[in-house]
């Protein structure tokens, strides 16, 4: 090869010796190919890349082909004998992937022809990886960049920017990110431009589409080893999603402030360490504390239902107590609805929060009812008592005048027929008075803690005997468990005593032979009800819509109709109602619903 | 000139009511058809073919207003003219003005009453 070298060059002594020494000492690749592109010589550098190459040809020692390439640079260096520089990839001798420099120069002989050419190779892989990571890194980071020259045009924007602004090169960067014709009054990258250092700062873009961006930027010197630099590199980073979380998260802030602070309920709550934080001002107002007082968890917890941010604290979801009484600082009670709710995050409690209702108005919109229903029923008294009398009268009157008109038609028959009507409705009036003065004693009720059942067990022993004797089967049930309550022991014994006895006499005015009245007593749902029911001769549509509302009677001149009107009025004067079910020929139930919430108070213990 | 003597059916639920009102109508030359309640009243208005109709209110099984009623909708009976005498007649009057009711008694009178205006009203509507 030397010899091959030295007949196309002038014969020189020192090159003699120093070019074979050179060619294997330089650490670049260096091989030789012919016109039909065998590899004729390399060096050793050459043959730690690229492995064994004698017979090879070119292409299938760069590149593991077994065909020219399409694309020859050495094709054309053979043709017109230029010198080129190219970067190629191929494998290296363990079959890697490469990068290399490769330089193609023609060897020239004396005729001017080109019968060989050198390849010198520089292996970049390493650098084409940096390289092509950086690029990667330059276009695709979650961030916008820029250069920016000193007059600021932008010089090289990365692909996120293009992407979203289109191409802004060779533009000035105030009028393709901002839409504006001068430059900006603050400015990071003249900042950076003026001292050389790291700024940064806040920008609004505009995207041609007419969307506004917001950027955190940074603005960094692109300095030289001297430290001397003409570019500033700016990296905006998009901050519209996190400002708009925020205003959001605001907003919602804002909003829920607004509902707390004027809702008509009080809210409060207590965080996970105990500190009372949100203290509304309905809350303040009900517990009568001042805007600028902190209340501590203990004041909270003396002013709930003993117990009650205990029973909170404990379970998750709420507790929920629909009438309750809570203690006002100024140590007054008011009654009052209660939910208490554990807060919970994801990994754990964050805290309880309370609503409070005020139930004062409720409560005195209820007692006001109670006293409108007591005194409709008063007035239902009044109207069935003014029939009751003036019939009572027109009778009266009636007996008058047969007795008048017999002594003046000297009528013995009439006289007596006169004075058997008088009679009659004296005895009248005397049944109805004494029941009248019972009904209008209207002593107040005096409740006492009573066992609802034992009641309904007495009045049936009161009528057993007389129910025997009657053939009618009469019995007591008690369904489940009725806690005692403040009941008028006596009047509700009245109002049951005229069930039974209702009901007896229907059994005694049916037909039927197997007759059965049943008084049952039980509780649903906080509310005590009795039941009366026969199965004798029922009522009709008339006689129900009657019997509550006059002094109504069906049994002749055995009633004086104010057996139901008392009963309705004691079971009114107890918060509660009464109802029927009935049905001609059938039998009749009758209902008393006593809700223990509207039960009257208690009368002081006597002592 | 002989008239023939006019009938009146009294209907009422108290059985001293009749008797009395019977005796005040009989002794002034009309003969008298009684009923104790509102069915039975209906049922003798269409036997009787009374002249008048005395018609008490408050009444088991069926209530006066609901006579009334039904005495002004059948064809043969509804032109017999009525008079209401009753303890409670307030109610009576507003329920007939919110039914609308388009012809009213001839005469509403409280119990208890005077026999006199009673046999005045009576007498006038009857007169031909």
């Amino acid at each position: 090869m030397a010899e091959k070298l030295s007949n196309v060059s002038s014969p020189n002594d020192v090159l003699k010796w120093i070019n074979p020494q050179l060619f294997e000492a330089i650490p670049l690749g260096i091989a030789v190919i012919d016109s039909d592109y065998n590899l004729v010589y390399a060096n050793k550098a050459f043959e730690r890349l690229f492995g064994p190459w004698k017979n090879r040809k070119c292409y299938n020692v760069y590149k593991s082909k077994d065909a020219m390439c399409s694309y020859c640079e050495s094709a054309m260096t053979f043709k017109d004998g230029v010198s080129r520089i190219n970067e190629e990839v191929g494998y290296d001798k363990n079959k890697i992937h490469i990068s290399y420099l490769q330089h193609t120069a023609p060897i020239v002989d004396e005729n001017g022809n080109f019968p060989y050419i050198v390849h010198i190779f520089t292996n970049i892989t390493e650098a084409a990886q940096i390289r092509d990571e950086h690029q990667i890194l330059y276009d695709q980071v979650p961030c916008n960049i820029l250069l920016i020259d000193k007059n600021f045009r932008i010089v090289k924007a990365n692909k996120r920017l293009r992407d979203s602004l289109g191409n802004p090169e060779g533009k000035h960067c105030f009028e393709a990110l901002k839409g504006v014709k001068h430059k900006c009054t603050e400015c990071t990258a003249r900042q950076t431009f003026t001292d050389g250092q790291i700024h940064t700062g806040y920008h609004v873009w505009k995207t041609q589409t007419g969307k506004t961006l917001h950027l955190h930027v940074v603005t960094v010197p692109l300095k030289r080893a001297d430290g001397s630099f003409d570019l500033v590199m700016e990296m905006a980073v998009d901050v519209t999603q996190t400002l708009k979380l925020q205003d959001d998260l605001k907003f919602a802030h804002s909003y829920l402030q607004t509902i707390i602070s004027t809702s008509m309920d009080g809210i409060f709550a207590v965080n996970e360490k105990g500190k009372v934080t949100i203290f509304n001002p309905a809350a303040r107002n009900f517990f009568k504390i001042k805007d600028d007082q902190i209340v501590s968890r203990e004041e909270l917890a003396a002013m709930l239902p003993k117990g009650f941010l205990a029973k909170v604290s404990q379970q998750p979801g709420h507790v929920y107590l629909p009438e309750t009484e809570v203690r006002a600082n100024d140590g007054e009670t008011v009654p009052v609805r209660l939910i208490g709710n554990k807060l919970m995050a994801d990994d754990g409690s964050i805290g309880m929060a309370f609503s409070v209702q005020d139930l004062s108005e409720i409560k005195r919109l209820e007692r006001e009812k109670l006293e409108a229903e007591r005194l409709a029923a008063v007035g239902h008294t009044v109207a069935g008592l003014a029939h009751g009398i003036k019939n009572l009268i027109t009778a009266l009157e009636g007996g008058m005048y047969m007795l008048n008109s017999g002594l003046d038609k000297e009528s013995i028959d009439r006289v007596q027929k006169g004075m058997e009507m008088l009679a009659r409705n004296i005895q009248r009036i005397s049944i109805f008075v004494k029941a009248f003065l019972s009904f209008s004693k209207g002593r107040e009720i005096q409740a006492k803690m009573s066992n609802p059942a034992d009641i309904a067990e007495e009045v049936v022993g009161v009528y057993s005997v007389k129910a025997e004797e009657l053939g009618i089967l009469l019995k007591n049930e008690k369904i489940g468990d009725i806690p005692p309550a403040p009941i008028d022991y006596e009047s509700m014994h009245e109002c049951l005593t005229n069930l039974v006895g209702n009901a007896i006499d229907a059994c005694q005015m049916s037909n039927g032979t197997a007759c059965q009245v049943t008084v049952s007593a039980f509780e649903e749902n906080g509310t005590i009800v009795y039941e009366v029911t026969d199965n004798g001769c029922g009522m009709d549509y008339q006689v129900k819509k009657k019997v509550f509302t006059t002094f109504f009677t069906t049994k002749g001149l055995g009633g004086s109709g104010l057996g139901l009107l008392m009963t309705q009025k004691i079971v009114h004067e107890h918060g509660g109602s009464i109802d029927l079910k009935s049905e001609s020929g059938k039998g009749t139930t009758f209902r008393i619903r006593l809700p223990r919430r509207r039960l009257p108070k208690l009368i002081e213990k006597e002592a | 000139m002989i008239h023939k003597t006019k009938k009146i059916l009294i209907v009422d639920d108290e059985r001293d009511v009749l008797t009395y009102f019977e005796a005040v109508f009989q002794d002034n030359g009309y003969d008298t058809v009684s009923a104790e309640d509102g069915i039975e009243g209906f049922e003798r208005a269409k036997s009787e073919k009374p002249d008048l109709i005395v018609l008490d209110v408050t009444m088991p099984k069926q209530s006066g207003l609901k006579t009334y009623r039904q005495l002004k909708r059948h064809a043969a009976l509804k032109n017999i003219p009525v008079i209401i005498v009753a303890a409670v007649i307030d109610s009576f009057k507003v329920l007939l003005d919110e039914l609308e009711e388009p012809e009213l008694p001839k005469g509403i009178f409280n119990k208890p009453i005077d026999p006199q205006a009673l046999l005045k009203v009576v007498s006038e509507i009857l007169s031909d």
